[in-house]
């Protein structure tokens, strides 16, 4: 295997290890030392604020939903993606993945057209039976799933494709029915998979901005979440409280980083 | 009672799997189903198991129609080649398996379980992972699985195909060992003629999705129905207009015998006991001959000498085929 | 965190028989039924709803929301910034991938959680947390905010994961013999590398490249603090769109959704196809 000279070593790691540490490593010691600027005052004074407490709860709320539908959402086109044939599932497939690459701005307006109170194609309809979706918890949910979407059919696809089907088989020629062999012999096999999505949609969930903008109407109290929060605290020349709820946010997002890090068996390496 | 395999049809797309396959399987037997790699057995056994559903014909298992039953209702045990074991469950979840999807009492599962892992030699392993098996342990827990249901039909799919030769030998004297104690009704696929000779009280030789011949080992052995077959089963060689076996041809320092057939000795290598040579007509032709080292010491064979060839009175021949002429475009 | 982007598959293992059109059974087509019912109210539908917004007002209307001066500058700032971005990703992504797979130092754990943080943090956070190193109250003396640079800054700060974790697992599963066996033959280190190493790589960069520029591209939450989202000079893309539908011109936003629903199923188009070239290398 091609071991680079010393030298080129070093320069390497140097110019590797600045550039990931101007980037990001030195802005997150940026980040604690300004949600720390004041002690734990910064935090006291943002989470002593019902309206920033509020916004953290609804945060959780529509991530913990977002993660629930898109677990059963991810696990069963897995399942379908990898054990079956059926015409369109290459495209449905593609498909799948398109939620990586469009932007929250556009996502939001998708929904709002959709689902909006007054002109949306939708949203009349459902409003005229009770049921709000823009600027309510349902659109947020909606936009968070949205963006969400792949992660954890990403992970449980190849998964499920490397341990084949033959455990499934030797199952029912055992006697077990499709739901007995689902729940007692796949569901264990892509049980770690499914815990890294499940982590990964979190994070990701309770990162979401964009989209959840435009579909929740920011309304102060109600809908607005945690990181509109950070955003409105900025204007408002709060910084302090700013990066404190930031940093609640970042360690958060960090942590279930680890969590899936530690985890995960080691990638082979050199 | 056997299994009743009439009129199978199978085609995955344009290819045919298997061609109007008719044959009856004796219950208490152990067949092979022996064959070259794609020629259709390993598609007979899963449409037997109810894994895969053949396009038109029928089975019978035990005198009962099976042909629309699902596999969970056949109660027919299958063992897969690369073992198909529940990972995430020890030895014996693994063997309990089946009986506790039959919600069996669970004093009469750990009972069962227990004998079975007793059978297949595995009862110190009985609560460790099946990673920490070898591939043979593995294979053995899955048979002891198979066997737990108390299956009407065990069926093995290229049981040993994974395995190192040593253990894949030891396996089958273990399987035929098996077989004698737990006489059901066993079908296993193969496509080692070595393994079917030795195991199996029958074969079914498939080929092209297309029944050569069913037998006993001796009788194909003897008795090839076709060159298909002889070729499979063992060396063949041709000696004028007929194809036999090496170790049917005669060899003498004189032409004795009427129709004998002059060649030279091209190569001579020992093996073990055995010496193989390799003769040249005069016609341009190579014959291999296999006999004893003694015999071949008592002629002083050596490569360049002059022998005359026979067959051995009552040697299974078959007239050759067509000549292999390359056909030149014209 | 490895995005799980090439080489997998979804065609089932061993089961896909030439010519079988569905072997869907009665329970999984209920399960793909209900399945498509909520993708299709959750993603087809909002978009394909912007597809026939953006057309309201016809195709003219359409070209002459895409000329205004303003939006023309946005474009044109934000393909430019994101291609930019996209390149010097290929670059360090690489580099970053190489060092995380085939080098051992003190603190490389530390280095790949790193590389993780842009993906998981929410957008708005980094661009607070960039302005505090690269804004107004730099400790460093470097004030890029409101300027175009904190646009390519923002930039490469989100899309830093996307090349590393599509090359990295490539990395780590090549086969090393076949850099051997050149050795062996006499090619230097640098000719294993370009010839070898570089070329088997390549599937993997464009995947992420696709990937990195489709973010780029939809950025908008980094944006929001550090640029200043000014016309003409930092307002990108997705801002503009975000002001449209705040002024209440659907279409418009509409209009311009579109371009970056375009550059969305390019690149999921790409590495799909990207996808089939690796699998049928085998």
């Amino acid at each position: 295997m091609v071991e680079l000279s010393t030298p080129a070593k070093w320069a390497l790691r140097v110019v590797v290890i600045s550039y990931v540490f101007l980037l990001v490593g030195w802005p997150m010691i940026t980040l604690i030392q300004n949600a720390f600027s004041d002690g734990l005052g910064n935090f006291q004074a943002a989470f002593s604020d019902p309206d920033v407490v509020h916004a953290m709860i609804v945060t959780i709320e529509v991530s913990l939903w977002a993660v629930g539908i898109n677990t059963v959402f991810g696990v069963g086109m897995a399942l379908l993606l990898v054990r079956y044939e059926f015409p369109g599932k290459r495209a449905l497939s593609a498909l799948i993945d398109l939620p990586m690459a469009v932007s929250p701005v556009v996502i939001g307006l998708a929904l709002l057209l959709v689902y909006n109170g007054r002109t949306g194609w939708f949203g009349p309809t459902l409003e005229a039976h009770g049921i709000q979706v823009i600027f309510s918890s349902p659109g947020m949910i909606m936009a968070t799933c949205f963006v969400s979407l792949p992660l954890v059919v990403r992970e449980v696809v190849p998964v499920l494709t490397e341990i084949g089907d033959d455990q499934e088989q030797a199952a029912t020629s055992l006697g077990a029915n499709a739901f007995q062999t689902l729940r007692r012999i796949t569901l264990p096999a892509i049980k770690w998979a499914i815990v890294y999505g499940v982590v990964l949609t979190m994070a990701r969930s309770l990162g979401e901005f964009g989209a959840v903008k435009i579909v929740s109407g920011n309304l102060i109290g109600q809908t607005q979440t945690a990181s509109q929060a950070v955003e409105q605290e900025y204007n408002n020349f709060s910084q302090g409280e700013a990066y404190a709820i930031s940093f609640v946010l970042v360690l958060l997002a960090v942590l279930c980083i680890v969590v899936v890090s530690l985890l995960r068996p080691k990638e082979p390496s050199a | 009672m056997s299994i009743d395999i009439s009129h199978i049809n199978k085609r995955f797309g344009d290819f045919v799997a298997l061609d109007d396959v008719t044959v009856s399987l004796p219950t208490g037997q152990l067949t092979a189903l022996l064959g070259p790699s794609g020629g259709g057995k390993s598609t007979l056994l899963r449409i037997i198991a109810g894994l895969e559903r053949a396009d038109t014909g029928t089975i019978t298992i035990e005198g009962v129609d099976a042909t629309r039953t699902a596999p969970q209702k056949r109660n027919v045990g299958f063992v897969f080649q690369h073992y198909a074991v529940f990972k995430h469950m020890t030895v014996a979840k693994n063997v309990a398996f089946g009986l506790e999807i039959r919600n069996r009492p669970k004093a009469e599962i750990a009972e069962r379980v227990d004998e079975l892992l007793k059978l297949v030699h595995l009862s110190q392993f009985a609560h460790r992972l099946p990673a920490q098996l070898s591939g043979g342990q593995r294979q053995r827990m899955a048979l002891a699985r198979a066997l737990a249901i108390q299956p009407k039909v065990l069926l093995l799919d290229e049981p040993f195909g994974a395995l190192d030769a040593k253990v894949r030998k030891e396996l089958r004297e273990w399987l035929r060992r098996l077989h004698d104690e737990v006489p059901v009704t066993t079908v296993f696929v193969t496509h080692d003629q070595e393994e079917a000779l030795e195991v199996a009280d029958e074969i079914v030789v498939i080929n092209d999705g297309r029944i050569e011949q069913v037998g006993s080992p001796d009788q194909l052995y003897d008795a090839p129905a076709n060159d298909f077959v002889m070729g499979f089963l063992g060396e063949v060689t041709q000696l004028g207009q007929e194809r036999l076996r090496p170790h049917d041809i005669e060899i003498a320092l004189t032409p004795d015998l009427a129709g004998s057939i002059a060649a030279d000795i091209l190569r001579y290598t020992r093996v073990g006991f055995e010496v193989r040579l390799v003769a040249g007509t005069e016609d341009g032709h190579e014959v291999s001959v296999v006999t004893t080292r003694a015999h071949a010491r008592a002629l002083a064979l050596e490569e360049g000498a002059r022998v005359w060839l026979t067959p051995a009175s009552g040697a299974a021949t078959v007239p050759a085929m067509e000549p292999q002429v390359l056909e030149t475009a014209s | 965190m490895t995005t799980a982007v090439l080489g997998q598959d979804t065609r089932s293992v061993g089961r896909g028989r030439p010519g079988v059109h569905s072997t869907l059974t009665r329970g999984s087509s209920v399960g793909l039924g209900l399945a498509m019912i909520w993708f299709s109210l959750l993603v087809l539908i909002p978009l394909a709803a912007i597809v026939v917004t953006a057309g309201q007002h016809g195709w003219s209307g359409y070209v002459d929301t895409l000329k205004n001066p303003q939006t023309w500058a946005a474009i044109r700032l934000t393909v430019t910034q994101s291609l930019l971005v996209t390149l010097v990703n290929v670059v360090m992504g690489t580099l970053i991938a190489w060092v995380l797979v085939r080098d051992r130092f003190w603190g490389r754990g530390i280095l790949d959680v790193l590389i993780d943080i842009p993906f998981a943090m929410p957008t708005i956070v980094a661009g607070l947390v960039l302005l505090g190193l690269y804004g107004p109250k730099s400790p460093l003396g470097i004030n890029v905010a409101n300027q175009r640079t904190s646009v390519t800054l923002a930039l490469a700060f989100v899309t830093l994961p996307f090349i590393v974790r599509t090359v990295q697992p490539v990395l780590a599963e090549l086969d090393t013999d076949v850099e051997e066996a050149a050795a062996s033959l006499g090619a230097k280190r640098a000719t294993i590398l370009r010839r070898l190493v570089l070329p088997s790589l390549v599937p993997a960069i464009a995947a992420g490249a696709a990937l990195s520029f489709a973010r780029a591209i939809s950025e908008y939450g980094s944006l929001v603090l550090l640029s200043g989202m000014l016309p003409y000079k930092t307002e990108v893309v997705s801002v503009r769109v975000y002001s449209f539908v705040e002024g209440g011109d659907q279409t418009a936003a509409a209009a311009l959704a579109t371009i970056m629903l375009a550059v969305a199923l390019f690149v999921i188009v790409a590495l799909d196809i990207i996808q089939r070239t690796v699998a049928r290398r085998g």
